[in-house]
């Protein structure tokens, strides 16, 4: 009885492990959407009034979910203590910060932190619009290695687990 | 801004400086911190602060050309694109009229100043109204209890924005007057000092302040979109003034207006000025002299 109880809990482990791993790609790709999103909404802003930085981040934070609103609204509070943080660093800081994103996403997103409230409006809009266009791609990419390796990352989980069950019976 | 006295005023201002700045600026006594008019901030020297009897060094190390970018970026909240039509006039608007002045290097672009780099100095301004400036006048430009078309002259630093400020606060909120609404044409941001779209210096519940525009169009556009009865503008220094208040004028709007001249005769001999008293556009001139050290003010008809 132990040892099918074992067995039943080391299956189900196997199969977990490999149904995280798999949410844990569909999770990114909704990160990046959701963050291409907030990015597009900010150009959108800087197209229609340039408003400041504070108006800017706080009607992207409203508008935004996960990360990409976690990131606006530090950014939000960050700019009422400037005297000990300038915008780059805060930015910088805040995206390297950020758990859920990798390498490739913090690589697009830190220079932002020299562009957002330096340049005249059009400027900024555009190099907002070309990270929020990398960063679709991005996404893009992982909604196809997650539907690819998604599937294979299950099946893992599940046949490793038959497989221990087989081993350890 | 209302109810703060001079040394809450200053310590508001202060806040835009870098912290080591702010933190010398600070160490002021409270008594003489009520008293300091700018603060001074060049690369290469102290830190120096304005008092009606002159300037004085605080003391510190020498402002450093980041402490002026950095004073930059608190001041506009890192958002220099939201203020660069302020910062190509070389000043910018802080929360409670607070105004700082901006030197450097122009970068121009088909003969228009496009923006500053390399900030070489910096003067923060204190705001400090002063509520009461207009009760010497008031009675004089007012007859029957309705103000009439007014002009103020002085030569600069008399206090024509202020008691132009303080008229515009007591029409629009009816103190000592029939209350009528106000609308202000405020180039420079000088007169109301909007911040936020609210006016960090009161000029009272019924006025609408168009800032950030050439004054004629100010005024045109006050005229056509917020029926005022009342149009008011600080300095008149193009001819294109001159043409939109007597355009407004036809139109039955009362005129509050200032202009640096000395007097009458120095307005009748400026050409820019002329058409003023000729077109009889104004009814009342307020002079403001300073007589032994104080501010003397004369109350002129002008038709």
């Amino acid at each position: 009885m132990v040892r099918l109880m074992g067995a039943v809990l080391v299956a189900a482990g196997c199969a977990w492990v490999g149904f995280q791993v798999s949410e844990g790609m569909r999770r990114r790709v909704a990160e990046l959407r959701e963050l291409a999103r907030g990015l597009a909404l900010v150009e959108r802003e800087l197209e229609l009034w340039a408003p400041p930085l504070p108006q800017l981040m706080e009607r992207a934070a409203a508008h935004s979910r996960g990360a990409a609103q976690r990131l606006f609204r530090a950014c939000y509070q960050g700019l009422d203590r400037l005297d000990r943080e300038d915008f780059p660093t805060l930015w910088r800081r805040l995206v390297e910060e950020e758990r859920s994103w990798r390498g490739e996403e913090r690589e697009l997103l830190a220079p932002l932190g020299e562009l957002l409230g330096r340049y005249d409006g059009p400027a900024q809009r555009d190099g907002v619009a070309a990270v929020r266009a990398r960063l679709e791609e991005l996404a893009d990419r992982a909604q196809a290695d997650c539907r690819r390796q998604g599937r294979v990352y299950r099946a893992l989980g599940l046949s490793g687990g038959a497989f221990l069950v087989i081993l350890l019976l | 801004m209302e109810g703060k006295s001079p040394a809450e005023a200053y310590q508001q201002a202060v806040l835009a400086l870098p912290v080591r700045l702010r933190r010398e600026a600070l160490s002021l006594p409270r008594e003489e911190q009520g008293r300091a008019e700018e603060l001074r901030l060049r690369v290469g020297w102290p830190l120096a602060a304005v008092f009606p009897e002159g300037e004085r060094p605080l003391g510190g190390p020498p402002v450093g050309g980041e402490e002026l970018e950095q004073l930059l970026e608190i001041a506009s909240r890192a958002s220099v694109h939201a203020v660069l039509d302020q910062v190509r006039q070389g000043y910018l608007t802080l929360e409670g009229g607070h105004r700082i002045g901006l030197c450097g290097t122009a970068v121009c672009r088909a003969g228009e100043v496009q923006t500053l780099r390399g900030l070489s100095s910096a003067n923060l301004r204190v705001a400090r109204q002063i509520p009461g400036a207009a009760a010497p006048v008031l009675d004089g430009l007012c007859p029957g209890g309705r103000l009439t078309d007014t002009l103020i002259l002085s030569p600069p630093g008399l206090g024509k924005t202020t008691l132009l400020r303080d008229l515009i606060r007591r029409v629009a909120q009816g103190e000592g007057c029939e209350p009528l609404r106000v609308g202000l044409a405020d180039e420079r941001g000088e007169v109301a000092a909007l911040h936020g779209g609210r006016p960090q210096l009161d000029v009272g519940r019924r006025t609408d302040v168009v800032e950030g525009c050439p004054k004629a169009q100010g005024l045109m556009l006050l005229l056509r979109a917020m029926n005022p009865q009342v149009l008011a503008v600080d300095e008149i220094t193009a001819p294109e003034d001159v043409r939109a208040l007597a355009l407004a004028a036809g139109c039955g709007v009362t005129l509050l207006a200032t202009a640096h001249a000395g007097g009458r005769e120095d307005l009748a001999r400026r050409p820019l000025y002329r058409p003023l008293l000729e077109e009889g556009l104004f009814r009342r001139m307020v002079q403001i002299r300073r007589v032994a050290g104080k501010r003397e003010y004369t109350v002129e008809e002008l038709s």
